[in-house]
């Protein structure tokens, strides 16, 4: 072969964007395509678990090395998308004594440091701990930040000349004289980053081999192409605490159930969760019980978490598969292990192999072994270099520098955003204008901002998981308009307002699940500001109704003018005026 | 038995001795839970009103304790540029903990943060032990006075320590207010039934011992057995330095020496705002010490404890006083026990007195906030809406129940400054 040999990869999840650097620093020509943005589909929706391996330790342990071999990489290569909080997997009193020397045992089977510690020291490190505690094993848990793992594995591949399209849905899978031999991928707003407004387009992409990671949609993709993939989607909520109640993982250690860990996640914790097969992994029910058995469940562990605050609740599809014939009943059975399906091999359909099942701890090992297939298939002889190369931002970063004083940021924003960009800080920070904090819940300048938008166009959700702008605890209240506003001046309003409208109803999404008590009293805040200072609840720009303009009053000049002819100020019209069908009220007339 | 099982075997025995330390630290980050952001405490706070570079209490309070990991540390230094005016706490309308993360946060910066040798860590030393200098210039006051009035040693605090020159520095009483507890031999009036402890603070000991007299007088006349303990600073200034450790040993001495008479049927009477507002706030909220939630619960200010108690508002009205006029300021730290209308509720029924409220606004002093030399020009331009309404109120009295805003009512007009007890006592006793 001469040229270079190009390879095509669907999903733009961990695996799909570990699979596309992978095979760009092996040399090839690899391209990507992801129907939404970046982690879309699950590795957006998990709960940011950096897995040691314990949690399988017992059930798995063939899962549980990969685990903790993939844990010390990460640590490494991705350590601005990492912390390393620790884990503890803590028996309450009710637990079985058994499992919990199974679960310690088996930590040291798989290679796992684990240590037992006492209740007492156990809440010396998280006084949060529910005061009837047991023991607790301690285990190198952490937590992995899924956005910026992904989106600085798919800088990465573009740098080494992948080329990566968002927002462009594969819509047929090319099979020509029997092999696979492309896409054809319908552009949301044409090639490159996304522009809103900016009408789609479809594109034929070709390609010497195709790579199917599409996770739990890899039975869809695999029906475009006329064969079976037999995932079984399996759903499990996650609850989002408006603050860190622990700093440490901390798991029950007891076997399988739901809402059993609780991991620190940036600033806030995430409580999860459940395994419930479903059809569809775009349309399943969201619960409102399943929400309150996380907090129920988990206030056993740590009691606060009973009247604490949540900001957001949220589903993922977990890309369970298990090899035909296997039968499992029960979702929270089926293994964790990934597998490499070769259609050639399997359905006599050369040109695509899919990867299914795994988890994001170990998407770089999962990335190695599918790159390594892809290369046998195209006799191409390269080393895997990914668990040696650190991702953009995770370069050689040992000096946190005095942020404040050299970016003239307050500290906890400086700390904050130096935690988030890692080696990049220079690079972003370093701004000849003021820079503002635009999210202020999460620590996000006008700089930050700057930069994602350069990086995903005036997609602001793809700003929101590249620098955190309106995860806080307002979910967008106070900076859905401020970044909107960001992307002036290089698109137009029309352009910001749909990026705007898409951020702002993204975040609804979520928030409404954790509408009670303070978190509600935080909607009505946001609703207000935005229905009454922005008119966003009946903006004729936004209704697409006439704007009467000739009812505005012309100024000055006519002050005074009595004859009843002039609007009222807000520019509709006078009450008496108003027909009812023009709709809305007035609360002062 | 192998080694590895011996060692988990007795870890279950094991009981740690602070093997972490940190985990003493108090954690606020919960407290944001409350904030919905409404940004309400940001409108109040008057040193953001002033002074642009000040990023206000929801940054101080819940936005920084929310950022915080568990093992940051980093507190941003603008927390130096809080009053602890406390404004923020009563502003909030969802029971955030402003004034305690302030408080704490303020304590971690000071610990962790400042250079110990510096002027600015010496001279808020200085100022928040303000007792000790007291004590020590109480001894010979009128040497004191001579000398602390001395343009030279203004400039010289100015330079050296950064206390600015610009204020006159308050006056010694000849005979402190104890002294002349001693002197007259305690209590004149004893009961079973009416009993309080005055705590006194520092200034009306040193300072205006005529304030701490009106108490003593007034409360009699209502036939209450007064009893003065041995005290130290309420802690106050050492809160708004951020020297927690002062604070937390003199807590420890006013805990251990009033609680013991509550049980013996004694409430707790300040003559002071911040004084009341100390033993009933920020002790709790911030000091673990036994029966700190019992001192707390059981103090009150003097003129809220007669009109909870006894029919003041009745004494008052069949009472005269010689004609005289008040421009009363109600003190931040009043308002925030809910005490800022009482005087002037209390005093315009009173034959022969006018009394006008100058408004809602800080006076800006903040106790020793307008003595540092770099704060100076703040604590004035927060106090120009106080000395405005106080210039268009009738007369040139001022009125208000704490030390430093009398000073900075003072300051900004010239007026004499009044304690409402010494009017009480002028019209009751």
């Amino acid at each position: 072969m001469t040229e270079t040999p190009s390879v095509l990869v669907i999903g733009g999840g961990s695996t799909g964007c570990g699979i596309v650097r992978d095979l760009a620093m092996r040399g090839m020509d690899a391209t990507l395509v992801e129907k939404g943005n970046l982690t879309h589909g699950t590795t957006g929706r998990m709960h940011g678990l950096l897995h040691s391996g314990g949690r399988y330790a017992v059930s798995d342990q063939a899962s549980a090395k990969e685990c903790i071999e993939e844990n010390r990489v990460l640590r490494e290569i991705a350590s601005h998308c990492v912390e390393m909080t620790g884990g503890l997997f803590v028996q309450r009193p009710e637990d079985s004594d058994d499992y919990f020397q199974q679960k310690l045992d088996g930590c040291r089977e798989c290679g796992i440091p684990a240590e037992v510690l006492s209740a007492e020291e156990a809440r010396e490190m998280e006084p949060y701990l529910a005061k009837d505690i047991k023991r607790a094993i301690r285990v190198p848990d952490g937590a992995v930040d899924p956005f910026r793992l992904c989106v600085a594995n798919a800088a990465s591949a573009e740098q080494h000349g992948a080329r990566i399209e968002t927002h462009a849905e594969v819509v047929d899978v090319l099979v020509e004289d029997g092999e696979v031999v492309g896409v054809e991928v319908k552009h949301d707003s044409g090639p490159g980053t996304r522009t809103h407004k900016q009408p789609g387009t479809t594109e034929k992409i070709y390609a010497d081999y195709v790579v199917n990671a599409t996770g739990a949609w890899a039975g869809q993709l695999g029906e475009m192409a006329g064969v079976d993939v037999e995932v079984r989607p399996s759903k499990g909520v996650m609850t989002i605490m408006n603050t860190r109640q622990v700093d440490t993982v901390v798991n029950r250690c007891r076997p399988k159930g739901d809402a059993d860990i609780i991991v620190p996640h940036e600033t806030t914790c995430i409580l999860g969760t459940t395994d419930e097969e479903v059809e569809d992994p775009e349309d399943y029910p969201e619960e409102g019980w399943e929400v309150d058995l996380m907090i129920d469940t988990l206030s056993e562990l740590v009691p606060m978490l009973k009247d604490a605050r949540t900001i957001r609740s949220f589903w993922g599809v977990r890309p369970l598969y298990e090899p035909p014939g296997t039968g499992t009943e029960d979702p929270t059975d089926i293994t964790r292990e990934f597998f490499l399906l070769d259609h050639d091999e399997r359905d006599d359909l050369p040109g695509m192999t899919s990867i299914v099942g795994g988890k994001l701890t170990t998407y770089r090992m999962m990335a190695e072994q599918i790159s390594d297939h892809v290369c046998e298939k195209l006799g191409v002889d390269a080393e895997c270099r990914t668990a040696d190369v650190p991702l953009p931002g995770s370069e050689d970063f040992t000096v946190l520098r005095d942020y404040m004083d050299e970016f003239g940021l307050r500290s906890p924003i400086g700390r904050r955003s130096a935690q988030r960009l890692g080696s990049r800080t220079d690079e972003v920070l370093k701004t000849d204008g003021p820079n503002p904090v635009v999210c202020e819940c999460e620590a996000v300048t006008r700089a930050e901002i700057r930069d994602a938008i350069e990086g995903s166009g005036s997609d602001l959700n793809a700003v929101r998981i590249r620098t955190r702008a309106s995860m806080g605890n307002c979910q967008g209240a106070f900076c859905c308009q401020r970044m909107a506003n960001e992307l002036a001046p290089e698109y137009d309003e029309a352009v910001a307002r749909e990026a705007y409208h898409e951020l702002y109803q993204e975040r609804w999404k979520g928030e409404r699940h954790a509408l009670w008590g303070r978190q509600l009293s935080q909607a009505m805040l946001k609703y207000a500001l935005h229905a009454t200072t922005m008119n966003q609840d009946g903006d004729p720009a936004e209704t697409g109704a006439d704007v009467d303009f000739g009812a505005f009053d012309s100024g000055t000049d006519v002050a005074g003018d009595e004859s009843g002819t002039t609007a009222v100020a807000d520019g509709g019209s006078k009450s008496d005026e108003r027909d009812a069908s023009t709709g809305g009220t007035r609360a002062d007339k | 038995m192998s080694d590895a099982e011996n060692v988990n075997d007795n870890l279950n025995e094991f009981e740690p001795v602070q093997v972490f330390p940190e985990s003493e630290d108090m954690d606020l980050r919960p407290g944001a839970d409350n904030c919905y952001k409404c940004t309400t405490c940001d409108t109040a706070c008057p040193v953001a009103e002033v002074d642009d570079k000040f990023p206000g209490p929801k940054f101080q309070g819940p936005e920084q304790w929310r950022l915080k990991r568990k093992e940051d540390e980093g507190v941003d230094d603008s927390i130096m540029s809080c009053s602890n005016c406390m404004r923020c706490d009563d502003a909030c309308p969802s029971s955030v903990p402003l004034s305690q993360m302030h408080n704490t946060a303020r304590g971690e910066y000071v610990e962790e943060q400042m250079d110990k040798l510096s002027r600015e860590y010496i001279r808020n030393r200085i100022l928040a032990n303000y007792n000790t200098l007291a004590m020590l210039g109480s001894k010979v006051p009128r040497l004191t006075n001579f000398v602390m009035g001395n343009s030279l040693v203004q400039k010289v605090n100015a330079k050296v320590l950064g206390i600015t020159g610009e204020r006159e520095f308050p006056e010694f009483a000849e005979q402190t207010f104890r002294e002349w507890w001693e002197e007259r031999g305690g209590p004149q009036v004893r009961s079973e039934e009416k009993r309080v402890a005055y705590f006194h603070g520092c200034y009306s000991n040193y300072n205006t011992p005529e304030v701490g007299k009106a108490m003593v007088r007034v409360f009699e006349q209502f036939g209450y057995e007064v009893v003065v303990p041995k005290q130290r600073c309420s802690g106050t200034p050492m809160f708004a330095n951020g020297m927690l450790d002062d604070a937390k040993r003199a807590a420890g001495i006013n805990v251990e020496n009033f609680t013991g008479l509550i049980p013996e049927g004694y409430d707790i009477i300040a003559s002071c705002t911040s004084c009341s507002m100390s033993l009933r706030q920020e002790y709790p909220e911030l000091f673990d010490i036994d029966g700190i939630e019992d001192l707390s619960t059981h103090t009150y200010e003097a003129l809220e404890y007669l009109r909870i108690h006894e029919d003041l508002h009745g004494a008052i009205e069949d009472a005269e006083v010689s004609e005289q006029a008040f421009a009363y300021h109600a003190p931040c730290h009043a308002r925030n026990q809910g005490l800022d209308r009482q005087a002037v509720e209390l005093f315009r029924d009173l034959d022969g007195v006018t009394i006008q409220d100058v408004g809602d606004s800080c006076s800006g002093i903040s106790g020793t906030y307008g003595w540092k030399e770099e704060k100076y020009d703040t604590s004035m331009a927060i106090g120009e809406e106080m000395f405005d309404h106080m210039h268009h109120a009738e007369g040139n009295v001022g009125m208000t129940e704490c030390p430093t805003c009398s000073m900075q009512m003072n300051h900004g007009t010239g007026y004499e400054i009044r304690h409402p007890l010494q009017l009480l006592e002028e019209a009751l006793v």
